[in-house]
């Protein structure tokens, strides 16, 4: 319709919420049945696909066990630090590339494509660089997390309106002024969305790296797992990493606001 | 004219001539702050060959009343007619033009006006011929082979008329197709537009907000009251044909525009304190 | 924001990048031979330079390069005709989209690699192992911009289909998807690029493949101007394949 029309229509919503609840539940039971008739059948091996029953169980024992909460501190732990170093120096990065523009054109482009590559084979020089501990680790995380966040600040910079940053210079704001008053205020959006992925990505190098070399955390439980074939052990790793993960995904998103903020 | 010298009040068509008939045409919307009706009791009647012009305010329905016209709004009381026959949907005989950007990006030039002859299965020599005839009655001679991107509003324009026109349609439809164009290419495409309907003899019904081009292209013009949207005044423009620049500069041509103006700004005014009072109903964000 | 003049072509900035580039690196050289690095934890990187070639020549790497590359097009082939035709079907059956699309959407931000013992077991480490994760990681985004292209057409143009009285099916293949096409590929590509930081980091941690595995191997024999080699091979793969991926979508959208 013409753009001169101001009147709103109501759009009839196409499926009652409770028809999409029910489609959702009868993709998990049918799913949770297909797993259980496999488990159960014996066509695979032992036991690559458990029974939801052995799953279950090593799920309780997982989470009532202290060895896992130390192990899942450790790995947060690592997790935390790397996307504190990431998140800092990418921040720091992304500002200064974005107030400037011919940084941003000397540089960046060394960000962006160097940016979608795989970071965990960086592992073994971090390994040279910092040990077999945790601090390898922490480097692999920090490496990964760096570069999403350093280039959504510097995209967010740029979005900022412009008109902002005069009334800012206008009232002779020094440079720590202006970041903390303003650019971050402004940026609020990009950098939650920064973060976001930055966590992802550090979850992944981190627990990545822990698969390959670590005695303690996550990863380290989970190839311990695979060693030794505990299967319904190591199917219960993986749930509660994925739950995990998803939730601190949301958490991140809730509390940047993002639900909160009104749109014209 | 009459004695006076003022311009005559237009009358219907005769029913006799019209090819295409809306009749009683109430087009009703829920919205969020109630049922709002967008066109109230309209009824028009459109002769062969004549260009009809449809003007009024903002908001005043008149996209609404194009939609249902075309047959892309079934939702309304009342019907329409072509050539007797009570449309249901999209009819053949209706072409459709479109406000916005409506080109299709992937096809070339030559692709999106031979568009409706593919649908009806002319084969593809036929076809390039045909389009190219259009392409090159809208001017465009030389882009076919170019994509949409490549050209200018105005010039995107033109495919989307020569693509409706290609399928030769009884009556063209057009909603505000010059709105997204500056004056001077809207006005030369409005002299274009109205060459072609003069030299195909087009049936044209043309709905606009712009004074001047109503009264330029039409041979009669109705003049569309705010929403609810009902028929103020249907106006007779009885300039010679071709509307040359001097036709478009005589004083006759003034009085017209004058005439509608007074007729509009009423409904304007209408619309304008409309809007203001919605906006203050709104919650401040 | 008018342009800066360079005073100096000069000092145009992909110069000075690329200068400062240069200079980083021959500081680190300078460091390492004054003794401040230590040249057994990174090695000078005219050493890194000169184990190019026997890199490429010793380790077979066109090999390498080829199975790592038929990995991620087996996976590349497969997340595009799987997630396409994902993508379609969920638009066209509403209900399944509304049910299923938050899912689809967790499933991206979800670490899917992790699972890599779990495929393992699976497929065991093997190739097949490196292209499901390859596969599986990558194809949410497939989905989810394949869903957004055909949704996102121009109401515009439906109304152009709906006034030639085209079928559903019409409307679909002729108008529908053709807008869509942008879209998906953008979708198509983030998930090759996926495709290939899953391969490649998989090949690592399994030490079975082409390059990955490479990068792996070296390190374990401690050859350490190796493994500093092959890992900026690896990038520069990456980098080139990125930059491809970039321009033929540019190519395949010639009206923006």
């Amino acid at each position: 319709m013409a753009a001169t029309g101001r009147l709103r229509q109501k759009t009839a919503p196409a499926w009652p919420s409770s028809a999409v609840t029910m489609v959702r539940i009868a993709i998990v039971l049918v799913a949770l049945l297909t797993w259980e008739g496999l488990a159960r059948s014996g066509w695979l091996y032992r036991d690559v696909v458990p029974s939801l029953i052995a799953i279950g169980r090593a799920v309780i024992d997982l989470l009532s066990s202290g060895e896992y909460y130390f192990n899942l501190g450790v790995t947060a732990g690592e997790i935390g630090v790397a996307l504190t170093l990431g998140g800092l120096s990418g921040l720091v990065v992304g500002i200064a590339l974005g107030a400037n523009r011919y940084l941003s054109k000397a540089f960046e482009s060394y960000l962006y494509y160097l940016g979608p590559t795989p970071k965990i084979i960086f592992f073994p020089i971090m390994i040279m660089w910092f040990g077999v501990g945790p601090g390898s680790k922490i480097a692999l995380g920090t490496l990964s997390c760096f570069f999403p966040i350093a280039l959504s600040v510097a995209a967010g910079m740029r979005q900022i309106d412009k008109v902002l940053i005069r009334v800012g210079k206008s009232f002779q704001a020094n440079t720590a002024q202006m970041v903390t008053k303003i650019y971050l205020p402004a940026m609020r959006h990009p950098i939650i969305n920064g973060v976001r992925i930055g966590f992802g990505v550090a979850l992944i190098g981190t627990l990545l790296a822990e698969t390959k070399l670590s005695n303690k955390g996550i990863g380290y439980m989970i190839i311990q797992a695979y060693a030794i074939f505990d299967m319904p052990r190591m199917y219960a790793m993986l749930i509660v990493l994925f739950v995990l993960a998803i939730g601190v995904n949301a958490l991140i998103g809730r509390f940047g606001g993002l639900d909160t903020i009104k749109h014209r | 004219m009459s004695a006076t010298g003022k311009p005559m009040e237009g009358r219907e068509a005769n029913p006799a001539d019209a090819i295409l008939v809306a009749d009683d045409i109430v087009v009703r919307f829920e919205t969020p702050e109630g049922p709002v009706i967008a066109v109230d009791n309209i009824s028009l009647t459109v002769a062969a060959g004549e260009f009809l012009s449809v003007i009024g305010p903002s908001g005043c329905g008149k996209s609404t009343l194009f939609n249902v016209i075309g047959g892309l709004l079934s939702n309304h009381q009342g019907r329409v007619t072509v050539a007797g026959e009570t449309i249901s949907g999209p009819h053949k005989s209706i072409g459709m033009v479109f406000q916005e950007e409506s080109t299709f990006p992937w096809r070339t030039v030559l692709d999106n006006v031979a568009f409706p002859l593919e649908l009806v299965g002319m084969p593809k020599a036929q076809r390039g011929e045909r389009a190219r005839h259009f392409i090159a009655l809208v001017g465009l001679d030389g882009f076919e082979n170019r994509y949409p991107g490549e050209l200018s509003g105005g010039m995107r324009q033109r495919v989307s008329l020569a693509r409706t026109l290609a399928s030769e349609p009884k009556i063209l439809l057009m909603d505000e197709p010059f709105a997204a164009l500056d004056e001077q290419t809207r006005l030369l495409l409005g002299d274009k537009v109205l060459q072609i309907q003069q030299q195909l003899k087009q049936t044209t019904l043309l709905i606009t907000h712009n004074i001047t081009e109503a009264v330029q292209m039409s041979d009669r013009v109705l003049v569309m009251t705010y929403r609810p949207g009902k028929v103020k005044r249907v106006v007779d423009i009885k300039l010679p044909r071709p509307r040359t620049s001097e036709v478009v500069g005589s004083d006759l041509f003034g009085r017209y525009v004058a005439q509608i103006w007074s007729d509009l700004r009423e409904e304007a005014s209408r619309g304008m304190r409309d809007e203001e009072a919605h906006a203050l109903q709104e919650p401040p964000s | 924001m008018s342009a800066p003049a360079y005073s100096h072509r000069l000092l145009a900035p992909p110069v000075v990048g690329l200068g400062a580039l240069i200079l980083f690196f021959l500081a680190v050289e300078a460091l390492i031979r004054g003794g401040v690095i230590n040249r057994f934890i990174v090695p000078p990187p005219s050493e890194i330079i000169a184990s190019f070639e026997r890199v490429i020549v010793e380790e077979d790497i066109l090999n390498r390069f080829l199975l790592t590359a038929t990995e991620c097009l087996t996976a590349g082939v497969m997340l595009t005709v799987c997630g396409v035709t994902g993508g379609v079907l969920m638009q066209r059956y509403q209900l399944l989209q509304r049910a299923c699309e938050t899912w689809v959407a967790a499933m991206a931000s979800a670490p899917i690699v992790l699972m890599y013992p779990l495929f393992m077991v699976i497929f065991g480490r093997s190739a097949w192992t490196i292209i499901m994760i390859g596969f599986i990681a990558a194809l949410p985004p497939v989905i989810l911009k394949t869903i957004e292209g055909i949704s996102g057409t121009r109401r515009v143009l439906i109304n152009v289909g709906r006034s030639f009285n085209l079928t559903p099916r019409q409307l679909f293949w002729k108008i529908q998807f053709p807008a869509a096409l942008p879209t998906i590929f953008v979708g198509i590509r983030l998930g090759l690029i996926f495709a290939l930081i899953n391969v490649v980091g998989v090949e690592f941690l399994i030490n079975f493949g082409g390059l990955g595995q490479l990068i792996n191997e070296l390190a374990e024999r401690y050859d350490l101007a190796g493994t500093y080699a092959a890992i900026c091979f690896v990038i520069l793969v990456s980098v080139l394949f990125f930059m491809s991926l970039e321009k033929a979508e540019r190519w395949l959208r010639p009206v923006d």
